[in-house]
This record gives structure tokens, sequence and C-alpha cells, in this order.
């Protein structure tokens, strides 16, 4: 089960968005997510769709897949739907019974917020999708560098996700270990009801913690072996460049923005 | 300081530290000296607990001795301004190949070493493309860690010791954890290193087929040095190693119980290929 989040997976590849610099599509990814709020009405809206869907088309990555992403939040989405579908009492009424009515307003709420999820979710996962965990990691400690005002170390902050991306699929492969070793000694993880599995959890998660500190420790070794001494003074094998991908795609994301003030001036706002 | 020396070890004495602070443990090694020559290699063999990865953590300045001296290419690993250059010339790979990788993508591992050094990113580039070319792990170098194997990981840690350009390589167990293919893999990297690149190679191990493939073979027990030598001598010493808790090479093994049998062949016998040749001039001779 755990295996088949795709979230946060890596798809390697070299379309144009998988080549644009990681501080790009971050930076980009964030700005998006800000416009996409920032539609009111089914036109702007349509815009920001019709990119999301450009987006994917360009990445290359087989819609089935980002459709596999959505499938996780399915639920959230139809739910939201409903509940805007019943609780919006604006327009004329379509149906109704005794104090449950739905109305056209709901009805295009619905659709509006639901298409929102979808364009936030697309767009969203694209950048993990094209990005390679180290280039995300790596972007994320250049664009953070200004705490360093503050003294919060980026490259600490850099260097704990990269552990941690390392070790889930070893964490996972662990649990699979110990829960057959468990099951070998006859525990019962399947029955019972929610408190006695949690309950269940228990001698899985203590030999996981012990073995994950022994693991810390091996690691932290490990480093200070191979002259680990926090990022100062360390170079990386891989240089970050801008080129002109980036140029091209801030100038697009622009021009978009602009489309989407534009249309929420011109026609009226659902919302 | 000797010239032809990599690692000098004289007269050193250490415990760890107990709960207590300032308390120490009974000696986990004990009045030990040992002269790793540059350019050999050198197997060092004892059972669980004889303070074997102890030493490991003394020869590159991660434990200072409480008395002696260790000196890694004249350098005083005591001198804290002198610890990183020591963990520079010493690379150390242990026994667990999953927990000394820290990167997600095998040649970003591999980088992690001489990024750490502060080397140029072109010339990071080159030393991890060489270093994964030499221990055969090339064509994986875009791959992640967890889908290699137990002997590829390992490689890819060896890699990464030597893409540092380390003069020397410490491995503590490397194969303990592997299957015997992957053994093999990691035993026949450690000994191209050693012969192709005149790489130190300091291999603590626990298989006495592995120790024999050694220069010279030292063997450890309770922290003091007991025998130190070829292979050809120390596995002589029968007795001694008994009472360490060790062994002797099954085909040594083999060749004594023939012996006892009234078969008489003839040299010293420690590796398979050994014994064949040996057994074959026994045949002929019989014929």
């Amino acid at each position: 089960m755990i295996k088949d989040i795709t979230i946060g997976q890596y798809f390697p590849g070299k379309s144009f968005i998988h080549r644009l610099d990681a501080r790009t599509k971050l930076i980009l990814v964030l700005a998006l997510l800000v416009i996409i709020f920032l539609c009111q009405n089914f036109f702007s809206l349509a815009l920001i769709f019709v990119f999301s869907l450009f987006c994917v088309l360009l990445s290359r990555i087989p819609l089935k897949t980002m459709m596999k992403g959505l499938k996780a939040i399915v639920f959230v989405v139809i739910l939201t739907a409903i509940l805007q579908i019943f609780y919006n009492e604006s327009g004329d009424i379509l149906w109704q019974w005794r104090a449950v009515k739905i109305t056209t307003g709901g009805v295009s709420m619905a659709i509006f917020i639901a298409v929102r999820i979808v364009c936030l979710i697309f767009i969203s996962s694209l950048l993990t999708y094209t990005t390679s965990p180290t280039l995300l990691t790596d972007g994320i400690e250049r664009l953070l560098k200004p705490l360093r005002l503050i003294h919060i170390e980026p490259h600490t902050l850099a260097m704990m996700m990269t552990i941690a991306l390392r070790f889930i699929p070893t964490l996972i492969e662990e649990v699979d270990h110990i829960m057959s070793a468990q099951k070998a000694r006859g525990a019962d993880m399947e029955t019972g009801n929610v408190i006695k599995r949690a309950k269940a959890l228990i001698p899985i998660l203590i030999p996981l913690f012990v073995n994950s500190f022994r693991r810390a420790y091996d690691l932290a070794y490990a480093m200070e072996c191979r002259c680990y001494r926090g990022g100062d003074g360390r170079t990386r094998m891989r240089v970050m460049k801008f080129s002109w991908r980036d140029g091209v795609a801030f100038v697009i994301s622009a021009a978009l923005l602009a489309g989407v003030i534009l249309l929420n001036h011109f026609f009226e706002a659902v919302l | 300081m000797k010239a032809d020396s990599m690692i000098e070890i004289q007269n050193i004495s250490y415990a760890y530290e107990g709960e207590e602070e300032g308390v120490k443990l009974a000696p986990v090694i004990r009045d030990f000296s040992l002269d790793i020559k540059r350019g050999e290699f050198l197997a060092i063999l004892g059972h669980n607990g004889s303070g074997k990865s102890t030493l490991t953590r003394l020869c590159n300045a991660m434990a200072v001795p409480d008395s002696g001296k260790v000196f890694v290419e004249g350098m005083d690993t005591a001198d804290p301004a002198l610890e990183y250059d020591i963990r520079e010339k010493v690379g150390v790979v242990m026994q667990n190949p999953d927990n000394q990788i820290v990167a997600t993508i095998v040649e970003e591992d591999v980088a992690f070493g001489p990024e750490n050094l502060g080397v140029e990113p072109a010339e990071i580039r080159r030393r991890v493309d060489d270093a994964l070319k030499r221990v055969g792990m090339y064509e994986y170098r875009s791959q992640e860690p967890h889908k290699l194997s137990g002997g590829q990981k390992q490689r890819v840690a060896i890699a990464g010791v030597i893409a540092m350009r380390t003069d020397c390589i410490i491995l503590d167990e490397p194969t303990a954890m592997l299957d015997p293919q992957g053994r093999q893999e990691v035993m026949k990297t450690i000994k191209e290193l050693n012969r192709d690149m005149g790489i130190t190679v300091v291999l603590i191990t626990h298989y006495m087929d592995e120790a024999v493939q050694a220069d010279r073979v030292a063997v450890m027990d309770e922290g003091r040095l007991v025998l130190l030598g070829t292979p050809q001598e120390v596995f002589s010493h029968r007795q001694e190693l008994y009472r360490c808790g060790l062994d002797i090479p099954q085909s040594a093994k083999l060749t004594d119980r023939l012996r006892q049998m009234g078969i008489p062949l003839s040299g010293s016998i420690l590796t398979p290929a050994d014994f064949i040749s040996a057994f074959r001039a026994y045949e002929e001779g019989r014929r």
C-alpha cells in the first residue's frame, strides 16, 4: 500500500519542464498556486486549466500517471463539490425538497472548486514528477539562503530532507521485515477494532525506532569519516544555471498572470 | 617516522568512557603497536569484541588513544587541527552498506566526499566517473541506492572513498552482511584497488578465506596484537588461532585432515588453488 503513493515520486525525462532549473520550478509553482486562487470566474479558470493541461503535455508525463495522483484525493474533491451544491443558495432553484435545494449558483460553484483543486494538484505534482529529489533540495537550499540572516542554516534543512528522502525506502523495507518477524512470532495485526489494531503497531514501532537510532548513529559516523562538516566550504558536483528556458517560463507565467487579471476584470465573478 | 609507513601505531591503549563522566571502562585496545606500510594489503583478524572496530576509529582520528600515538603519514591523530586532513587520507567503509550511503542517487553519493573537501565541480564529475568505473558501477550511476544489491551498495561505498583520493582505505567487515556473490564482488574490487591504484588496504574481517588473500595478516585478541606476518606464517600457528576463537582457512583444514589420514600433501596450503595444485602433485607422484 505504501508503495502506491505517487506524490513525491520522480519520473526521469528530458522535456522542457524537466530541464528547467529547480529554483525556477519552485518559484513558479508557488506563483501558479497563488494565480490559481486569484481566478474569480470561469474564463480565467479555463485559462489556468488549459495552461495546466499544456504543462502536463509538455512534461510528457502520461495523463494516466497524473490521474493516479488524483485518485488519492478524488474523495476530497467530491466532498467539497457536494458541500458546495447544498450550501450555496444563490441563483435559480433547480430542484427543491423541503429545506434542501439545489441552485444554479451551487452547481457552478461546485464545478468551479473541483476544477480548481484539479489544477492545484496537477501543477504541484508536476514539480516533484519532473525534478530529481537532489535537485529539489538543492534548489530549496539556494532559495532559502536569505534565512542565514536570521541564523537558520538552509544547508542543514536541505541535508535533513535529503537524508529523509534517502531513508524512506530503507525504512519501508524495514517495516516489512519487522512485520514479518512479528507475524512469525504470532502477532495479529489484521483483526480487531481500531484500538486493538493500533496497539498491535507498538511491537512494530519500537524496533523500528531503535533501529533508526542505530542507523542515525552509523550514518553520522560515516558522514564524519567522509569529512562532512556542514555547508561551509562545501562544493557541489551539479552546478545550477539559469538558461533561456527559465526566462521563457517566467515570461509565460507573467503573461498568464496578466491574462487572469484581465479576465477577472472584464467578466463577472462567480465567487 | 619511517618513510614507507602509511599508519604508524605506537603502543596505544584505549578505553571507552562509561556512563559516568570521566570513568573509563575496561580498555579495548591494550599496548598495541603496528606499522601499516604504504601500498600493502593488510588483513586484521579477530573475533567479535577483540577491538578491531575501535582500531579503525583510532586510525582516522575519530578517537584519540589514551596513551601512545597514532601517526597517519606523519600526522598525529591527537592534533585536532589535523582531524580532517587525516580523514582525507584514510577512508573507511563500514559493515552495513545501507547506513553509509547518504544521497538518493548513486553518483551523488560518490560525490559526497569530494563535495565536503571543496573540490571544483568539474573535477568532482571526473573523480566520480572514474571511481564508479573502477568499481564497475558506472552503468548504475543514476540509480537509486535502495534498488541495488548488497555487494553493489558496498562497491558504491568504496567508490565514495576512492573519489576522495585517499591513500589508505580501511574496510570494517565489508562483506559480513553480503551473500557469497556480493562477497566475491567486493573482494575482487578491493584487490584491484590495491594492485592497480596502489592504495593501502586494511581489511578487517573474520573470514579466514579473505585474510589469506592479503600480503600480511594481523591477529587481534582482547585488544592486543597476537600474531603478525604473512598468511603462511600466521596460519601455521594453529593453536594460537584457535585460542583466539579463530579458525584456519577451509583448504588448510582439509589439508590437515588429509595429512592426519596419511596423505602427505606438500607445501603450505591456504587457498583452494594451493590445495588443487598440491593434490595434483601428490597424484602425479603416486602414478
